[in-house]
């Protein structure tokens, strides 16, 4: 609701803009579009045919060429993109991962560390979350992973119902953010921004939520006390980091090889994938049926990925060849606003498309217009590029719509609303805002490490 | 129930069954041939460490990714994978969200037959051409091209189907099937998928 | 002769799409100011030129003549050597090793121009002008003081003859995106690798290498090309100007093309003194003087190996048109 209102006031905005200033802006035609824009999410349509139908709509208006002619070359080019292939292939990684039950005992092996802890196993999916970012670019695979490993722990437990599912839907959240991400790769692909340095800018930004949020577990812990574990022998604990070595290896694998020179960030992924079947094999669970199982998963979302990527750039080539992201950027960048208050709008406008569109999509439909307008502000693009994966997994866990909390409401194994959901995430959404704020006011947070090590 | 359906309906369904059988062949072709693609890359990788490298490997994964894509799309589909912004309309009485669905599907089809036409003119361009990469394998275009625009073809197939069956549910009165063919993915659908690869990660360890 | 004015008449609005990155100085010295504005100008506002480059378009640039053959855009400009796997011909007028110095390649850019377009315009479109980028040296990030030494690195290389050079001369051509090269020289995925001497030192590639050759391998020759059927539809009024526009745009572009080769050294080399157009590097590097030797063996593999790859990709009729057009400016022949 408050993303409808929000559009609704740009457009305000923008119409006042073109009657003052006196061009010719084809005002009815920009509000029927908006029209249908709304009408069509509104009756639930494909997200990909929403954004096709609606540039072939702005084609058939706007348009004097022949733009048709080029839509098949519009398709093809980002289909056949060698800096997206990492995207199935980190996806492979995740499903291979968790088939193979690394999960697990990387939850059990964190758990014997962080138990005693105010917060007890609160602690422990936020970290195991952290952890099991690192080696996968998926926020979704991040939260169904660690959440069906981690809810059997909770069973006629005393925690609370809505901290544990905030806490695994937080967690999950970390996905995109830790490198390696998907959000990066996409928006590295559209911005022509190394990918490597977004990881390194990443890095300070992902301790800086994951501290926030421990705090907001400790917290929890203190208002709200529960009877302490027994303390575990020295001997057991360091036992228990053995656990740790496969998803370290892991780790280093893929971000090792980025960083010693051995591959490229895309390639990287590819290793993953060799490694994770490694470990596979090693624990004795490689089989024909895991590959398959795994393959189909990696298909299909994919598949689901790549059909919004075609919506989008067709919408976004028919944008671009009717000049809009340009005047748009010289229209925002002349506003009589310093340029951190048109910056704060643009954050704004990020987290109330968040309220009901999808992560990825919204990146895709986004970024090409909006980056313009952050340059012509003077903005760092690895700066904003930390800052939109963070707006993104915001989204990914602000009610009412955001696919982390839905797998999340959907893995409980004692049913209830999923507004326990949208309760138990609040306090970290919040927390994950204020680090927002925080990169806002100190854009150092994610620029000095990639020039320390630039 | 079932007793009475209509033939029309059974047969439309049977052909939906058989083109969601063919579109899931698809879809595992396409996921490894992503196995592939990393056993390809890593390949690179570690061959260039000994000085050698395929020098056509940014080319030949990009098509693999294409076809990937495309050839996952109808099988997406059938899995009602394919993401919609639906917060508002499973608020809506199941009649008018039956005709919702079918609307939704029929504009998604629309986008695809779209698709598919421009895919079949940039094959026909690369014809014309007689286009191949730059790579030093110099790839003709049109074999990459039209692996990829097959895919395209085999998603307007399976929405003609499926189409077909819910408009053939709707004439007789059946919303509640259309409901469960075309509406989103359940939460349980997720959550039981999740499961299903947790349980697949357990089996053989000692609980 | 273009005309000085244009009578009043209907408004002519015209899309371009020219050069990869909007930075580049062959779209803010000479496409915006001749095409956009001198045009806008001259014309008394008759004439808008909607201006952009390939990255505001997406696009990667091998699909231009499509886009030009599409009507999309009504002027494009792209490099030869990208165009090529959709017009193979245009391969040959940019071979590595061909053109020593930048008054050969415009020798043979000049001569080819009427040949390719019997080609190009089977496709609906015309190469009006081929221009050069600065001289495509090789960088890499070790110290080395002839071509010989880079046997067994790893060089970042694009287009075919290209490749063919590298793998003769021994060393290992690897394929990298552009926007993953940086951090490729950065971490040692690849040794070396090559690219314009401007467009090394705008991609701060002197972050990340030691040391510069000054051995144009080749010249990244680009042309602009317009799509015929519109060209002839326009008034011939504002076709004589717009023709007199990129006349000039041809002259601007080959005086930079000069300019730039040397400037993109010295900035590179942290010679203040002489590093106008691009900006200076902060971490100077050294510059690798082409010995003779180096001359020898790069004309050597040109006729050797890059020349037959060309031929056996293109066609014979390529060798022919190569014999007849090439040979006697540039005084090297295929099959001897
Ligand atoms: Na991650
Ligand atoms: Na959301």
């Amino acid at each position: 609701m408050i993303a409808v209102v929000f559009l609704l006031l740009l457009l305000a905005v923008a119409i006042f803009a073109a009657a003052t200033g006196g061009q010719a802006v084809p005002v009815a035609e920009i509000l029927g579009l908006t029209g249908v824009f709304l009408l069509f999410f509104g009756a639930g349509v494909y997200i990909a045919a929403v954004l096709g139908l609606l540039g072939i709509l702005i084609g058939l208006t706007f348009s004097d060429r022949p733009w048709w002619a080029f839509a098949g070359q519009t398709l093809w080019g980002p289909s056949s993109n060698f800096v997206l292939v990492a995207v199935p292939l980190f996806l492979l990684m995740g499903e291979i991962l968790l088939r193979a039950g690394l999960s697990d005992r990387l939850y059990r092996a964190l758990n014997v560390w962080l138990n005693r802890l105010p917060g007890g196993l609160l602690h422990t999916n936020i970290v195991s979350c952290a952890v099991f970012s690192a080696i996968s670019g998926s926020s979704v695979a991040t939260a169904a992973t660690m959440g069906s490993v981690a809810l059997p722990y909770f069973n006629n437990s005393a925690y609370s119902q809505r901290m544990v599912l905030g806490s695994l839907a937080a967690g999950g959240a970390l996905g995109n953010l830790i490198p390696p991400g998907i959000t990066f790769i996409i928006y590295g692909l559209i911005t022509e921004t190394s990918v490597g340095a977004l990881y390194i800018a990443a890095l300070l930004p992902s301790i800086l939520v994951t501290g926030l949020f421990i705090l907001v577990i400790l917290a929890h812990g203190w208002t709200h006390p529960l009877p302490r574990p027994e303390r575990l022998p020295l001997a057991l604990k360091l036992k228990a980091l053995l656990d740790l070595v496969p998803t370290l290896l892991l780790m280093l694998l893929v971000l090792g090889s980025i960083y010693a020179g051995f591959a490229t960030p895309t390639e990287a992924a590819a290793l993953g994938v060799v490694g994770a079947a490694a470990f596979a094999a090693i624990e004795g669970k490689l089989s024909f049926r895991l590959l398959n199982a795994s393959a189909e998963a990696t298909a299909r979302n994919t598949a689901l990925l790549g059909l919004i990527i075609f919506g989008a750039y067709l919408l976004n080539y028919l944008l671009t060849a009717i000049n809009v992201p340009q005047t748009l950027a010289g229209f925002i960048g002349g506003l009589p606003l310093p340029p951190w208050a048109i910056m704060a709008c643009i954050l704004a406008l990020y987290l109330a498309l968040g309220t009901f569109m999808e992560g990825f999509s919204m990146i895709i439909t986004t970024v090409p217009v909006v980056f313009p307008i952050v340059t012509a502000l003077g903005y760092d693009p690895i700066w904003f590029g930390v800052m939109v994966t963070m707006l993104v997994e915001i989204a990914q866990i602000s009610p009412p719509d955001g696919t982390v909390m839905y797998v999340l409401q959907g893995m409980r194994p004692k049913p209830g609303p999923i507004t326990d959901v949208f309760a138990g995430v609040m306090p970290f959404l919040a927390a994950y805002l204020l680090a927002v704020v925080l990169m806002m006011i100190w854009p150092g947070i994610a620029l000095w490490l990639p020039k320390v090590m630039g | 129930m079932s007793g009475t359906e209509p033939g029309l309906l059974r047969g439309a369904r049977a052909l939906r069954g058989a083109v969601a059988w063919l579109a899931a062949g698809m879809a595992y072709l396409a996921g490894w041939n992503y196995v592939a693609c990393a056993l390809f890359i890593t390949g690179d990788v570690v061959g260039r460490q000994f000085g050698y490298s395929s020098a056509a490997t940014i080319e030949v994964t990009g098509y693999m990714l294409a076809a990937g894509i495309a050839w996952g799309l109808a099988h997406t589909l059938a899995r009602r994978a394919h993401i919609r912004v639906d917060v508002w309309v499973n608020r809506l009485p199941l009649g008018l969200r039956a005709v919702l669905h079918l609307v939704s599907l029929l504009l998604l089809g629309s986008f695809a037959v779209f698709a598919a036409w421009a895919a079949l003119e940039l094959v026909d361009e690369s014809l014309l051409f007689d286009a191949h990469d730059n790579s030093a394998l110099r790839v003709p275009l049109v074999i990459p091209q039209g692996i990829w625009t097959f895919g395209i073809l085999a998603f307007c197939v399976m929405i003609a189907v499926l189409a077909l069956e819910s408009v053939l549910s709707l004439l007789f009165g059946r919303a509640e099937e259309l409901d469960r063919l075309l509406g989103s993915r359940t939460i349980d659908d997720e959550a039981a998928e999740a499961l299903e690869a947790v349980e697949m990660a357990r089996e053989g360890t000692a609980p | 002769q273009a005309p000085a004015a244009l009578p009043p008449g209907p408004k002519v609005n015209v899309v371009a799409v020219t050069q990869p990155l909007p930075t580049q100085p062959q779209f803010t010295r000479v496409d915006v100011p001749v095409l956009r504005e001198g045009l806008a100008q001259r014309s008394g506002g008759r004439i808008e030129v909607q201006l952009s480059t390939h990255a505001e378009r997406n696009l990667s640039g091998t699909e231009l003549v499509r886009l030009v053959r599409s009507g999309q855009a009504d002027i494009a400009a792209a490099t030869l050597t990208t165009l090529s796997g959709d017009v193979p011909i245009l391969d040959g007028v940019d071979l590595a090793g061909l053109a020593p110095d930048i008054a050969l390649a415009k020798r043979i850019a000049e001569a080819m121009l009427p040949v390719v377009n019997r080609d190009l315009e089977r496709f609906g479109a015309r190469l009006m002008v081929i221009y050069p980028f600065p001289a495509q040296v090789v960088f890499c990030r070790a110290g080395f003081t002839s071509l010989a030494d880079l046997r067994g690195r790893k060089v970042r290389t694009f287009g075919n003859s290209l490749v063919d050079f590298f793998t003769a001369l021994g060393a290992q051509p690897v394929s990298i995106g552009f926007p993953e090269v940086y951090s490729a020289l950065e971490r040692g995925v690849v040794d070396c690798a090559i690219t314009g001497t401007g467009s090394g030192v705008a991609a701060r590639w002197p972050e990340v290498t030691t040391h510069v050759s000054n051995l144009p391998v080749s010249w990244a020759l680009a042309g602009y090309m317009v799509n015929v059927a519109w060209w002839n539809r326009l008034d011939p009024q504002v076709r004589a100007m717009i023709e007199g526009a990129l006349r000039e745009v041809n002259e601007k572009q080959w005086e930079l093309g000069a300019a730039a080769t040397r400037d993109g050294l010295d900035c590179a080399i942290g010679n203040a003194a002489a590093c106008h157009i691009h900006t200076l590097s902060t971490r100077p590097m050294t510059e690798v003087p082409a010995t003779p030797a180096d001359q020898a063996a790069l004309r050597e593999i040109l006729e050797k190996t890059v020349l037959p790859g060309f031929v056996r990709r293109c066609g014979a009729r390529c060798g022919e048109v190569f014999n007849q057009v090439i040979a006697p400016v540039a005084g090297v022949r295929f099959g001897g």
